[in-house]
């Protein structure tokens, strides 16, 4: 709480400025204003260790007017191949493309192996085997698969996005509420409604969860493939950085992955709100 | 309208020490067209595993039970179940709660929502057909509930211990609803609790169960008393005051305590 008073109707007719200032149309969440806040003091902090003080000098770490400079190069002239809108558009293509292909296989995987003890048998020891194995290990397999073109970068997207959507999904299923199972079959509900109805709405807030997760496993690995070898992407340009020794460039691509992992999450959120309307 | 009956039931569980663990036995006992029935029994006596056979839910390991002379296999629309947690779908709304089990029976929208209008007047939840359980108070959920057991109109109704989850004056609201709703539609009703007051101020007959292993102990037969003093049209608090109602009250009650021990 600040210590200003709260504006009543009454005040409103005395102080008109102050209703004025307070006006729902003009105030900002508190929310807003904190993240804001945290957002300035982040940038005062690096401005002050950088520029001010030269605790971090420039070959480590780039100071804001560097670090800007790089922005434009890479903004209007390109970088590594493009510029930064058709680098980020790149790698956010392939992480969409990767995720999309890596949660339809794997939500109804996962929905199968919660909903059937037998399919739950036969896939659990192949699955307890394959899932340990980092995601990234399967760059090596893919680039000799497939090249350094974008099969390989949405094979490997697979595999790391796929296992948190079939865990999730699965244990979302073995998680819902066996009397409203129940309370479903005793008021004549067959299988598919059943499913429809009750048993992935109940796993739905699970599924979720899976899916924040797979999103941000597709990026890690994206980032980490394009890294070993890649045309053009955030991943690329990071590459070709650390190649020029332009740590204002590793930053611009740093914070690109950044900026773009939190707008996709954000999707994510904005879908789960849509879909799960109940839980208020 | 159809009866129920448990023919010399016995139902036991498999444990991990190899001696099967045993809820129910050689229970008989049989729920006659539209009559209510309330079974009480302590913790342990297998009341609800009995009402889980007559729902399908649960399977005799020995005996039978019917319902309208077909053996129970599995779940189905003639014996809708009310339960104490409720069991409504949360994603639902009070109006697509309702019309669940309508919808499963594939009757037609027109018809859905005729019924759900219905059950909403009924119970006096007219204006809340568009929220979801959470918005509503237990008591209000529990009515939803019942009322998606009712719109499905079953032969039998099957309730377990479904006040036992509300505070003692929403549980009295929903006890003289119930006989309201119940002498208007009549059903064929199991209904388990272990109130005592609950069970006669609700049933035609008291089953009282013994525990370890479950098994019956005697049934009370209230419907005369209540006939012939006109309990249904009075309010609940006056009958609960009726030296009838006391009486047969400590009667179950009897019956119960001296299976009652310390560590309940």
């Amino acid at each position: 709480m600040h210590g200003l008073p709260q504006a009543e109707p009454t005040n409103a007719t005395i102080r008109p400025g102050a209703a004025a200032r307070r006006s729902p149309g003009w105030r900002i969440s508190r929310r807003v204003r904190i993240g804001l806040a945290s957002l300035i003091g982040t940038f005062a902090l690096w401005w002050l260790l950088t520029d001010i003080t030269g605790v971090i000098g420039p070959h480590r770490f780039p100071a804001p007017a560097e670090f800007w400079a790089a922005f434009v190069q890479i903004a209007i002239d390109g970088y590594a191949g493009g510029t930064l809108i058709t680098q980020a558009w790149y790698s956010t293509r392939l992480v969409i493309m990767g995720f999309l292909v890596a949660i339809a296989t794997g939500v109804p995987l996962g929905l199968l192996m919660g909903v059937s003890h037998r399919a739950e048998a036969l896939l659990n020891p192949a699955f307890l085997l394959v899932r340990p194995i980092p995601p990234l290990a399967w760059i090596p397999l893919a680039i000799v698969w497939l090249g350094l073109g974008d099969a390989a970068k949405i094979l490997v997207i697979w595999f790391a996005a796929f296992v948190p959507s079939v865990i999730n999904t699965w244990t979302g299923v073995r998680g819902v509420d066996r009397t409203l199972i129940a309370a479903a079959r005793v008021h004549g509900a067959g299988e598919l409604r059943l499913l429809w109805e009750v048993i992935i709405p109940g796993s739905l807030p699970m599924m979720f969860t899976g899916l924040r997760l797979s999103l941000q496993a597709s990026w890690t690995t994206l980032v980490a493939a394009e890294l070993v070898g890649a045309f053009f992407g955030l991943g690329r340009v990071l590459d070709a950085a650390y190649r020029d020794i332009n740590p204002p460039m590793i930053a611009v691509a740093m914070l690109a992955v950044g900026v773009l992992g939190a707008l996709t999450t954000r999707l994510v959120a904005v879908a789960e709100r849509r879909l799960i309307p109940w839980r208020s | 309208m159809k009866d129920i009956r448990f023919d010399n039931v016995t139902k036991s569980f498999p444990t991990r020490s190899g001696t099967p663990f045993v809820a129910i036995r050689d229970v008989s006992l049989a729920v006659a067209e539209r009559e209510f029935v309330a079974v009480v029994g302590p913790s342990g006596s297998g009341k609800t595993t009995l009402m889980r056979m007559a729902a399908g839910l649960d399977h005799p390991s020995e005996g039978s039970v019917r319902v309208g002379g077909r053996e129970v296999t599995a779940p189905g629309p003639d014996r809708a179940v009310v339960f104490q947690q409720f069991a409504l779908f949360p994603w639902k709304t009070v109006r697509e709660n309702i019309a669940f089990g309508l919808r499963c029976k594939g009757v037609p929208r027109a018809r859905q929502d005729e019924i759900v209008a219905h059950y909403l007047k009924l119970m006096s939840m007219e204006g809340t057909e568009d929220r979801f359980p959470h918005q509503l108070s237990g008591g209000m959920q529990q009515r939803v509930a019942i009322a998606r057991s009712y719109a499905i109109e079953p032969d039998v109704l099957l309730m377990d211990e479904p006040f036992g989850a509300l505070d003692a004056q929403t549980r009295t609201v929903m006890q003289e609803e119930l006989v309201r709703l119940t002498r208007k539609e009549p059903r064929t009703v199991l209904f388990i609790t272990h109130a005592v007051d609950e069970a006669v101020y609700l049933a035609d007959r008291v089953v009282v169960l013994a525990r370890d292993p479950g098994r019956l102990r005697e049934i009370i037969d209230i419907r005369p008393t209540r006939e012939a003093e006109d309990w249904d049209s009075r309010p609940i608090d006056q009958v609960m005051d009726l030296a009838s109602f006391t009486h047969l009250r400590t009667q179950v009650w009897r019956l119960l305590r001296d299976q009652i021990r310390p560590d309940d």
